[in-house]
């Protein structure tokens, strides 16, 4: 994710070219999953990173330029984690970008030293990856870390007896202890000084060397009991057959609620906050097109970004501390028979989570699925799940078609469409699999780290990067599919002669900007349009609306207050949804319904109205192919679904 | 010495530390599970397995927990040790799990 959708092929090699040589020593901080590395690389960089800049690597990596003593500049590279280098595999698994990350920084002329974290609780494990580094000629370090646990579970590490054993320099930490970052540099320092990488194929084996260098020394501490003791209480109710779905359905159920309970509010404050900075430019500007464009175009575009920064960050904290905290796995293994039934394993279960966040990260994140057929299943699912984008446009229904509902009725039927949206990736990935993406699936092996109290430090961190990737990578498209909406809604169309509906602005005068768009081309579209969605219930407006938010959802509310003739629809939206309650067909009935509603909800639950995950589809499956795949899926069973929802629901609501 | 018992750790009871005696595994796949840890000669400790024929729990003599899908795990062939006896000392057993 570090660079856009241009960075493939002879982009990415003409970037190697550009920062060869002059460059600062590289330093790539290695491990297995869960081995303790992003401690140490907070505890080493002082958390100071920021994204780096690897050719062709499309995830985000961290790095951070630090100084080692003796004014040694070196940039720091926090790979991910991944158990081994040999095995073949898919370059776009967390081993394959690992590889070519590593192989990258090997042959060219930056200096490069591994640095590999081994939990000191898992050394055997750790030693194996070891064998490997050293077998490939890196200069490499080890840092055991955990060594507090270690000691507390009654074992002492011979660190000495270590790096003679496995001929490589070893230090040993306490990941969370004060003096670690310092110590930790002061040993890479050295390794760059001592300049003479090691090399021949290691003769030891990870298990022996493991059992020599570990000894026990002493009685195992309360304290490491009561960690242990923790871990299997937890694991027993948490994975309880029975109640550890129902807690799992919960917590989820819980981190949805929030997300409607908490975001509301602080979104309605960001949107009065826009909505104010937009009605001061247009006093300063005047009334002119330039005007338009500024306050509709871009303020309207930057504002549908922040409102929904509050829903990104809550869901990426939630993320982040299920993750942190050693849940997501357990919650991995809970709903791996289910997502099995579906051709899909646990693994998958972590980026169909964090889509509920933001499909672009999500869509990143499915590298962890190790299965090609599956990674592709869960990518061309993704954009079913409910991401927060949605959010608005939901609230603008609510408040429209269901006015009398209480808060409670409305939360409810926000995690109603939360699991409807589960519910429909489910299904999908269950005909995918049979169809597009059949074949064999790789079976599940996932580790289940021991519970960790998570580091508010890393998280806050981890949550400030995912707000500002989105600020850099959705920001952009919306402000893009905005300023392109102002052209189409503004642009008139030829030969452009409607009249107005003057019952729709019957109570009130009608603005000018109002006037312009039922000329547009985005108008004429709409009405274009109409004869296949009269089914659905949508007619020019709703459609002009859909159009304006092809490109990103959130910019449906900002649209329809256009088309309403509201100066800051965003601003409050009540004015906007009682305008659309008062508004009449030309036979005098009433526009929409509640049951237009319902097809609006059942359209937007499974629309992939996004450029942003578009592109991200396209950069992850390297085609055209299955981005173009998703938009036709998603917009027929949207369409098909809004008409299914609008005709029957017409069986029991008039109107 | 007597036979070693044909035992899957698929059909292995829960609570019992068994002993990896081979892989019935595809070849690439093999090399990757062994790096995670599961590998001939390490000893493995079912911890519960999930509803439905979904994935057991094992710990690993190495320290590590693993989640492995049922059916990968009625490839694994597994020899048992004497015993809840047995166990090593300091290994990471657990009660009643």
């Amino acid at each position: 994710m570090s660079a856009g959708p241009s960075c493939h092929g002879d982009a990415a090699g003409a970037r190697v070219l550009a920062v060869g040589a002059g460059q600062r020593s590289l330093v790539a901080l290695v491990g297995r999953p869960n081995s303790g590395k992003s401690s140490l690389y907070n505890a080493v960089t002082g958390a100071r990173a920021h994204v780096g800049n690897f050719p062709g690597v499309t995830v985000d990596i961290l790095e951070a330029d630090i100084s080692l003593p003796g004014g040694f500049d070196v940039s720091m590279a926090d790979l991910p984690g991944f158990y081994t280098l040999e095995s073949t595999l898919d370059p776009a698994t967390d081993e394959g970008i690992a590889r070519s990350v590593l192989d990258r920084a090997a042959s060219d002329e930056r200096g490069l030293l591994v640095v590999q974290v081994i939990d000191a609780t898992q050394l055997a494990l750790g030693l194996r990856l070891t064998r490997e580094l050293a077998a490939r000629s890196f200069r490499l370090l080890v840092v055991v870390s955990q060594r507090d646990v270690l000691e507390a579970q009654g074992r002492a590490l011979d660190a000495a007896a270590l790096a003679e054993a496995i001929e490589v320099p070893v230090l040993a930490v306490s990941a969370r202890a004060k003096a670690t970052g310092a110590a930790v540099r002061e040993a890479m320092a050295k390794e760059f000084e001592r300049d003479v990488p090691w090399r021949g194929t290691p003769a030891w084996d990870p298990a022996a060397v493991a059992r020599q260098v570990v000894a026990e020394v002493g009685t195992v501490k309360a304290s490491a009991r009561r960690r242990r003791e923790f871990t299997a209480r937890a694991d027993h109710w948490l994975l309880h057959p029975v109640l550890g779905p129902l807690l799992f359905l919960s917590i989820m159920a819980l981190v949805f609620a929030a997300v409607f309970l908490v975001a509301d509010p602080t979104t309605s404050f960001l949107d009065r906050t826009i909505g104010a900075i937009g009605a001061r430019i247009s006093t300063a500007l005047g009334d002119g097109l330039f005007a338009s464009f500024v306050s509709d175009g871009l303020l309207g575009g930057a504002g549908t970004v922040l409102a929904f920064m509050p829903q990104i960050v809550i869901l990426t904290v939630a993320m982040e501390l299920l993750e942190a905290s050693g849940y997501l796995a357990r919650g991995a293994f809970l709903v791996d028979r289910l997502l099995r039934l579906l051709g899909l394993s646990g693994r998958s279960f972590v980026p169909l989570l964090m889509g509920h966040a933001c499909a672009i990260p999500a869509i990143a994140a499915t590298r962890i699925v190790r299965d090609p057929r599956e990674r592709l299943t869960t990518i061309l699912v993704l954009p079913l799940m409910t991401c927060s984008a949605r959010l608005p446009t939901y609230a603008l229904v609510l408040t429209t078609f269901f006015p009398a509902g209480s808060a409670l009725f409305k939360a409810c039927l926000f995690v109603g469409l939360y699991f409807a949206g589960i519910f429909s990736g489910l299904v999908a990935s269950f005909v995918l699999r049979r169809t597009a993406t059949s074949g064999r699936t790789l079976p599940l092996v996932l580790e289940m780290p021991a519970y960790r109290a998570p580091q508010p430090r890393v998280v806050a961190h981890q949550t400030m990067r995912g707000a500002l990737r989105f600020l850099r990578e959705i920001g952009t498209t919306i402000l893009g599919a905005s300023a392109v909406l102002w052209v189409l809604l503004t642009v008139p169309a030829p030969f452009a002669s409607a009249p107005l509906d003057a019952d729709v602005y019957a109570d009130s005068p009608v603005p000018a900007r109002t006037m312009v768009l039922e000329r547009s081309v985005g108008a004429m579209i709409g009405r274009t349009l109409e004869p296949i969605s009269s089914p659905l219930g949508f007619d020019w407006r709703i459609n002009a609306g859909l159009i304006g938010s092809f490109g990103a959802r959130e910019l449906m509310v900002s649209t329809m207050g256009i088309i309403y003739g509201i100066e800051d629809a965003s601003s409050d939206p009540s004015p906007l949804s009682s305008r659309m309650r008062a508004a009449k067909r030309p036979d005098g009935r009433p526009a929409y319904t509640a049951r237009t509603g319902l097809a609006l909800l059942a359209f937007f639950l499974f629309a992939c109205q996004c450029m942003s995950t578009v592109a991200a589809i396209r950069r992850e499956t390297k085609s055209f192919r299955w981005p173009a795949f998703v938009l036709a899926y998603t917009y027929a069973i949207a369409y098909v679904a809004a008409f299914f929802v609008y005709q029957v629901s017409g069986l029991f609501i008039a109107g | 010495m007597m036979p070693v018992p044909l035992l899957m750790l698929g059909e292995t009871q829960v609570g019992v530390t068994v002993r990896i005696i081979a892989l019935d595994l595809d070849g690439d796949f093999v090399e990757w599970f062994r790096a995670v840890g599961i590998h001939e000669g390490e000893r493995v400790t079912v911890l519960r397995r999930a509803l439905f024929g979904g994935p057991i729990h094992v710990r690993t003599g190495s320290g590590g927990e693993f989640a492995l899908n049922r059916e990968l795990a009625r490839s694994i062939r597994v020899a048992p040790l004497a015993g809840p006896a047995e166990s090593a000392p300091g290994a990471d057993e657990e009660t009643g799990a």
